[in-house]
């Protein structure tokens, strides 16, 4: 063993992941070395000291409860359909994959006639892993906070293609949603200025305040997690058209975090989740709503992206809702044009994510190259941004989705050097 | 019991519609994680709210969530990113940001003296070195802290660790060496060594680990 690979190891030896035979060979190399020795004593010293730091400590009395009420509300859910509230969706064009069905709490399932010019599907949420469900739940739940944080154009409704309605059950139970809407509203409450800052931002405002804002509520951005805050964009923009929402969103799961939840479901095949997801927030995005969404969505249900089980590649939501918003796409073209106006702008964070939007519609139209550069470009502005940890996110996807890329590849290593500074990630 | 199961075969149950499994589950991890996040954090309200969210956003996803990870990465995920984005939030509220400057460059951890095999629980002494020690963690930036934490105190090994925070093994373990180095320093620069933390030996007061 050579002196670099003990120096390697020597974490790993001190807490135990090395295997009999990997440890037997750092023990020997360490006798015949000061340094490695001398390392591995101080490390031990430490951990020695800071011991008390390890000792578990109980959350207080009462801890468990909202989270096991919330939990049982949902075992319900998922096992008759019983959700206590009612979700309708309506809109003329199914998402695929889509049946007829309805959501009532105190009811079984069942499918209700078209009474309105569209057709109509109404369907019922949760059915584990069905696609549909997914994208049912996550049109819901990003449909209230959409309006949540934007009445006005929820108010504003000007078309029927897309509805969602959804009813609050009469015997208010206690269900994920509220919790988890409490649990965040409580957050929010700790961050007041975000609150007021973000929602009321005009499109395209300059870049610092943006920026911050996004900054401040855009977690990193992990490959998977990421999918589920995207996605809840999506089906927000498209059907926030819908005023009926407005009024009911209070009763519904305000909570972004519901989108993400539900929106890893069984992985379809189709390109990388934040792109899809994030699609369709073009659609209803072209004037007003752009700030909004990219400010509001993006930021706003940051916490989503933490939702989704690590591994999922692609949430189910996402396809369904690309379907049912495929008529009207924005162009990649149109996406860059204004991720690079963001940039010049100086909006790196917005910059980012329109990067991030294009690079999926890239992927989609099989423009591998374009779609690196792309994926480049948001690293770039990452970087810039300052939000290191979600640009090595970023490089890290363009690199294992592009590997032959090497063009957008060193681009993208070149942007995390140059700016990154941060000592501890070498 | 359900206690022999494992974490994923409990979800797996939860999923079925057993909220038995999920109870405990929580059971299993509700210390552990609130644990994490008061490390983290540094205030028990904080450490609370979010360690409930934590759980609510896992409730939420349970039905989607398919066995390719283990439910712990999993947890933590969620822990973790509401962590940075509390911290990040707080950071434009205070001046006295949680993400304080690191170390400089990296060195040798050096100057040390051999000692005894670590010894988790020591009593009374170890519940008066705690608020030192938090206070030093809270010295460290917070990728540092999450590392250091996440591996010490959870368990959690790193490359699960990598995976949870979406880097690299070699980065996870450079930032542990940081952050141990960081807490050397900053324990020193508290008066706090290995002959003042073995002061007071104390009787035992039965301090759990997970």
């Amino acid at each position: 063993m050579t002196h670099a690979e003990s120096q390697d190891l020597l974490l790993d030896l001190a807490y135990g992941e090395l295997d009999a035979e990997r440890a037997r060979e750092v023990a020997s190399h360490l006798e015949g070395c000061a340094e490695c020795q001398k390392e591995k004593v101080a490390i031990e010293e430490v951990r020695r000291i800071a011991a008390p730091l390890r000792e578990l400590e109980e959350p207080p009395a009462g801890f468990d409860d909202r989270i096991l009420a919330a939990a049982r509300a949902q075992a319900q859910l998922e096992h008759d359909g019983n959700v206590g509230e009612v979700i309708e969706v309506t809109g003329s064009v199914r998402p695929m994959g889509m049946e007829p069905a309805r959501i009532d709490a105190h009811g079984p399932v069942k499918t209700r006639p078209a009474e309105r010019r569209k057709p109509r599907w109404l369907m019922r949420a949760a059915l584990g892993g069905s696609v549909a469900a997914a994208a049912a739940l996550a049109l819901v739940v990003s449909t209230s906070l959409e309006t949540r944080r934007n009445r006005e154009s929820a108010v504003a409704a000007r078309s029927d293609d897309f509805r969602i309605r959804v009813e609050p059950a009469a015997p208010p139970s206690v269900s994920v949603d509220s919790a988890l809407r409490d649990a965040e509203a409580k957050r929010e409450r700790a961050q007041p200025e975000a609150q007021q800052t973000a929602p009321a931002r005009p499109p395209l405002e300059p870049a610092p305040q943006k920026d911050k804002v996004a900054q401040r509520r855009v977690p990193k951005n992990l490959p998977a997690a990421g999918s589920g805050g995207d996605v809840s964009r999506a089906p927000a923009a498209a059907t926030q058209k819908r005023a009926e929402v407005d009024r009911q969103h209070e009763e519904l799961s305000g909570p972004v975090g519901v989108v993400a939840v539900q929106s890893p479901a069984p992985p379809v095949e189709g390109p990388p989740a934040p792109a899809v997801g994030a699609t369709p927030l073009g659609i209803a995005a072209p004037e007003n709503k752009r700030s909004k969404e990219t400010a509001n969505a993006t930021e706003a249900r940051d916490g989503t992206r933490s939702d989704a089980p690590p591994s999922m590649p692609v949430p189910a939501a996402a396809p369904a809702v690309k379907a049912l918003s495929a008529s009207e796409l924005p162009s990649a073209g149109d996406v860059e044009a204004r991720a690079q106006e963001a940039r010049h702008g100086g909006d790196y964070g917005l910059a980012a994510s329109l990067y991030r939007q294009a690079a999926t519609l890239r992927a989609q139209g099989k423009e591998a190259s374009a779609a690196a550069w792309n994926l480049a470009h948001a690293v770039e502005c990452l970087s810039a941004a300052g939000r290191f940890d979600e640009a090595r996110a970023v490089r890290e996807e363009l690199a294992s989705g592009y590997p032959a890329e090497g063009g957008a590849l060193s681009a993208a290593r070149r942007a995390l050097r140059e700016s990154e500074t941060v000592p501890t990630s070498k | 019991m359900g206690q022999e199961r494992t974490d994923e075969e409990l979800l797996a149950a939860y999923q079925q519609g057993d909220p038995g499994a999920f109870e405990a589950l929580l059971r299993r991890h509700r210390a552990p994680l609130f644990t994490f996040l008061l490390r983290m954090l540094g205030d028990r309200e904080r450490a609370e709210d979010l360690a409930q969210e934590t759980f609510l956003r896992i409730v939420k996803g349970a039905q989607a969530w398919e066995h390719r990870a283990r439910f712990q990465t999993w947890l933590f995920t969620i822990a973790r990113n509401l962590c940075v984005d509390q911290s990040r939030r707080d950071r434009f509220r205070r001046t006295d940001s949680l993400d304080a400057e690191g170390p400089g460059g990296e060195q040798a951890m050096v100057d040390s003296v051999p000692g005894r095999e670590i010894d988790p629980g020591r009593g009374a002494e170890s519940a008066r070195l705690r608020p030192l020690l938090q206070r030093a963690l809270l010295s460290l930036p917070a990728e540092q802290r999450e590392v250091f934490v996440l591996r010490e105190q959870a368990g959690v090994p790193f490359r699960e660790i990598a995976e949870i925070l979406g880097v690299n093994e070699n980065t996870v373990k450079s930032r542990m060496r940081y952050a141990l180095e960081g807490l050397r320093k900053a324990l020193a620069a508290a008066g706090v060594s290995e002959e003042t933390a073995a002061e007071e030996p104390a009787p035992g007061i039965g301090l759990g680990r997970a």
